[in-house]
């Protein structure tokens, strides 16, 4: 039976299993239908209402005199007489009156005799605001020259307070309306003499942008919340039920079993979150509230909706990953809920820093788990132009996010310290004298220290880029110390850790002759195989301008240091690290897991995506390809080593002897021409024979029908 | 032909003051085709422990063990194909019918949609689950869901079935059933292990006994031999005897 079958059977029966419970059913259907609609209509209407009610209640105002309190009276008098006037004069002339503001009513005003006493009254809430005028003189047209002050007492932190210092504020600015007018057709002097100028601002925002901020926000809560409790039942349930013990005794690979249950898991989110927008939209829609929550009054567009689903689908992927990763280490329903809300917390910071108006899909926001999906479907409601390598970078991180999150679930899943109360804590998980000396590193460590080097890596070379204004020499220097670091010595103390032989996790053997020989031929050829495919593809994909002139940038600076150490920085010590990290430590991990091609597709994908470099992401993934296959056939890193230093030495090869593009049949430069131009086909013919025969030498290793006669087992298995 | 092998087993639990504990202590035992192994012994004996080495749910803190001739520690899946596995406490999925449970499981060993029709039909019959297969498996009584659960061990006909405790909390019936059942698959060949506290049962069902206590063998044979060696009739008297348990009684009452 094949793992895609194995994982169909768990899929339909776990799905079967959660739709057929009352708590999913309710959760995921009687929620979003009748809840949202209840909630949305409710605290709308109930905003609106108080709305509408504090712009007409009457109002007690206080006053410190009786002077004021009448010259405040006589104030709202002649408003209200102006307003009334207006309004019949508009309504005879047939012009629209209902945008007119409501007068301003008072209960009644009471002078309150100091001003002491009169804020004490606003704070007691005896007034709900207070008027003090600055001069005690009756302003009229014939005073040009004076100036009264109005003095608004209010507690702007109490909603009735704030509202009837605005109403206040408002009659005040219609009296000097008036005023200003009486004023200047007195003078007989136009409106514009005190206005020459007017701002008119003109909006260009898209109409759901208030919708854009918030969304992306409730779309994470939305599909946490789908996520939670399947995610809890099928790992933590099944161990409070007693049926984990019976599905661990199944000859089935714990992998199989965490790729069904997440399956159900992502469905189930995805199901619920859409029940959950459909009932949205339909609310907003049916409602009549797509101009509330629309800026500038339109309509928000229907496709925005099917966007964001859209948008859904590998953020339910990420969060039901993570979900399943988190409730796999819980014994119980109740441990699981403990787990799940500091995950939630931890999720909704960088959800909530995307979801910032200024945070744009940029920088490290492209690698930042949740984050980077935040601010992609925030961007997509926004209208903004996103770079198609963007979107590539954000789902392949999210991906690998994903894909690591399950590979530590299916390390956790079963195990017997979480199975069994008597066999540990969950510190035996981790307990360095528990480990058993094992020989290839477990698909979750491979995976997990790839997904937690991608951000890192993204950020060093970030920071190591050109414009920060170092020399390309001190670029290269800082780069290679840290691919030391975080590709060699980050993953050689974690299999030191785990008590993995690191000889045999990172295949450092000394392979056969035939196998070095053949590592030789491809190395020294296999630049033909990419330069023939970066000029296809520049046919398709024209490479950027900017692009072309930092690579002649950097060959520049390169071409002013020392050869030997250009050779050293960029032959040598990415030979060195990323065959270590990636053929080594990666598809060691995978070797086991997923058999021959996945693994090395996958470990080549992941060689590529950490390049970070669109133009040069096919270029990468086949050389991946190419020194994966190499590595697995010969079950030594050394042959990809040497490979991996002959291509890159190729690539600063005119550095160090600049005629040897003339020798094989390229044009002296490196000039738009010269860079896209086809090699001569005897270069082709004799250097595509030695590519060919080298990777054959690699065909007819006897070793590789050994490996795939092994069954797909190891620590994928149950127990 | 030996059908399970266990050779100087051993497993420690931490403690929480920081220590270790051996829950079974360089256990060795083998078990013939055919056979119905008793591993006995009281709570705490590490009996549960060494069935779970056995079918791989646990690794090992030394030792090794094969069943059929694979080693449950490093050929873990084969292990499991060749195993039946049940315990007292084994849990059912509430929310299938029991025969939507079976199915699932036969299609979990491997079996086609059809095999797997025939083998829940065929168990079903067998086991009498007829008048409840089609209930969720919530709605069963103790005693149907463990026939439900003997039916889920037998789904892929394994030659090996380890039994823990499994007429615990059974009635008279349901009991009977049960225990009839263990003895006609050991005649059909099956090799069994069977741990129980029920030493009456054991007495009248296993054709070997292994007395565990304190994670150790302290003796292991047929009826006839452990009773010559003790002198005692039963196998309750037995076991008291070589685990002096007497004095120990009297200590806690002195």
């Amino acid at each position: 039976m094949s793992a895609r079958h194995r994982i169909r059977t768990i899929y339909w029966k776990e799905l079967i299993d959660i739709l057929r419970d009352r708590r999913t059913l309710v959760a995921m259907i009687v929620v979003p239908i009748v809840l949202y609609p209840l909630l949305m209509l409710g605290s709308v209407q109930a905003v609106s209402a108080q709305g509408e009610t504090l712009k007409e209640e009457h109002l007690v105002i206080g006053t410190i005199d009786e002077q004021d309190r009448d010259r405040l009276l006589r104030m709202i008098e002649a408003d209200r007489r102006a307003l009334e006037r207006q309004r019949n004069t508009m309504e005879a002339s047939g012009e629209d009156s209902s945008e007119l503001p409501a007068p301003l009513v008072v209960d009644r005003v009471v002078a309150l005799g100091t001003e002491e006493a009169l804020d004490q009254s606003v704070k007691t809430r005896q007034v709900q605001a207070g008027v003090v005028f600055s001069d005690h003189r009756l302003i009229g047209i014939q005073h040009y020259g004076a100036q009264v002050r109005v003095m608004i007492h209010a507690d702007n932190e109490e909603i009735r307070s704030a509202s009837a210092a605005r109403r206040i504020d408002a009659l005040v600015g219609r009296v000097n309306d008036r005023m200003r007018q009486a004023r200047l057709s007195a003078e007989r002097l136009p409106p514009q003499f005190f206005a020459p100028f007017v701002v008119d601002e003109v909006d260009l925002s898209s109409p759901p942008s208030i919708l854009g901020q918030i969304l992306p926000l409730v779309l994470i809560l939305m599909t946490i919340t789908g996520a939670i409790y399947p995610a809890i039942d099928l790992t933590a349930g099944e161990r409070e039920r007693g049926t984990l013990e019976t599905l661990m005794v199944c000859p089935v690979p714990v992998i199989d079993l965490i790729v069904g249950k997440f399956l159900v898991v992502t469905t189930v989110a995805i199901l619920g979150a859409a029940l959950n927008l459909a009932s949205v939209t339909a609310t907003v829609y049916f409602g009549g509230f797509d101009q509330v929550i629309a800026r500038g009054g339109e309509s928000v567009p229907f496709s925005t909706m099917v966007l964001i689903l859209a948008a859904l689908v590998p953020f339910a992927v990420l969060m039901s990953a993570i979900m399943i990763a988190v409730c796999s280490y819980a014994r119980t329903f109740k441990e699981a809920q403990n787990y799940v809300t500091p995950v939630i917390l931890a999720v909704l910071i960088p959800g909530g820093i995307a979801a910032f108006p200024a945070t744009r899909l940029e920088g490290i926001m492209l690698v930042m788990p949740v984050g980077n999906m935040v601010a992609l479907t925030k961007e997509m409601l926004l209208g903004a132009p996103i770079a198609a390598w963007d979107v590539a970078l954000v789902l392949l991180s999210t991906t690998l996010y994903a894909g690591a999150a399950i590979a530590i679930a299916a390390g956790i899943f079963g195990k017997e310290s979480v199975v069994f109360a008597d066999a540990g804590s969950f510190r035996s998980l981790f307990a360095r004298h528990q480990f058993k000396p094992i020989e290839t590193p477990p698909v979750s460590m491979g995976l997990l220290t790839l997904a937690l080097l991608f951000p890192l890596w993204f950020y060093v070379q970030a920071s190591l880029s050109p414009d920060e204004g170092e020399s390309a020499a001190m670029l290269l220097y800082s780069s290679a110390w840290l691919m030391g670091v975080l590709f060699v010595a980050l993953p050689a103390l974690l299999l030191a850790y785990r008590k993995v032989n690191v000889a045999s996790a990172l295949s450092l053997r000394m392979p056969s002759a035939k196998y070095l020989l053949g590592a030789v031929l491809v190395g020294s050829t296999s630049w033909i195989v990419t330069h023939e495919l970066a000029v296809v593809q520049h046919w398709f994909m024209e490479t950027p301008e900017a692009v072309m002139r930092s690579a002649a940038q950097m060959g520049e600076a390169l071409e002013a240091m020392n050869p030997m150490m250009v050779i050293l920085l960029i032959a040598v010590v990415p030979a060195i690290c990323e065959e270590i990290l990636f053929r080594g430590f990666l598809l060691g991990s995978l070797r086991r897991w997923g058999g021959r091609f996945a693994a090395i597709i996958a470990s080549a994908l992941v060689f590529a995506v950490f390049h970070f470099f669109v133009f040069k992401f096919v270029l990468t993934a086949t050389l991946g390809i190419v020194l994966a296959y190499m590595c697995w056939q010969s079950r030594s890193i050394l042959p990809g080593m040497i490979a991996h230093f002959l291509h890159n030495g190729m690539q600063v090869s005119n550095i160090v002897a600049p005629q040897w593009r003339g020798w094989v049949g390229l044009p002296p430069s490196t000039d738009e021409a010269g860079a896209w131009a086809h090699l001569p086909l005897p270069t082709l013919v004799v250097g595509g024979a030695m590519f060919v025969i080298g990777l054959g030498i690699f065909r007819s290793s006897t070793k590789t029908t050994e490996e795939t006669a092994i069954p797909v087992i190891a620590e994928g298995t149950s127990g | 032909m030996d059908m399970v092998v266990a050779d100087n087993l051993v497993k420690t639990f931490p403690n929480p003051d920081g220590g270790e504990k051996r829950a079974v202590d360089a256990l060795s035992f083998s078990v013939q085709e055919g056979q119905i192994y008793g591993l006995l012994g009281p709570n705490g004996a590490g009996k549960t422990t060494t069935l779970r080495m056995l079918s791989g749910l646990m690794t090992p803190t030394s030792g090794s063990a094969t069943l059929a001739g694979y080693d449950v520690e490093r050929e873990t899946v084969e292990v499991k194909r060749v195993l039946g596995f049940l315990t007292a406490n084994t849990g059912l999925y509430q929310r299938l019918t029991a025969r939507e449970l079976l199915l699932y499981f036969a299609k979990l060993y491997g079996l086609t949609d059809q095999q797997a029709d025939q083998r829940a039909d065929s168990l079903i019959d067998w086991l009498r689950i007829g008048d409840f297969a089609n209930l969720r498996c919530g709605a069963l009584s103790t005693g149907q869901k463990q026939r439900v659960n003997i039916a889920r061990a037998l789904v892929p006909d394994p030659p090996i079935l380890i039994m823990d405790e499994p007429t615990l909390g059974l009635d008279v019936l349901s009991n009977r059933v049960i225990l009839e059942f263990i003895k006609r698959e050991r005649d059909g060949g099956k090799t069994i292990i069977l741990s129980t506290h029920y030493l009456d049962e054991a007495e009248d069902m296993c054709d070997k006994i292994g007395l565990l206590h304190d994670g150790r063998l302290v003796a292991e044979g047929d009826l006839a031999s452990l009773q010559a060696r003790s002198g005692e009739p039963r196998l309750s008297s037995i076991f008291l005897k070589l685990i002096h348990a007497d004095e120990k009684v009297e200590a806690i009452t002195r």
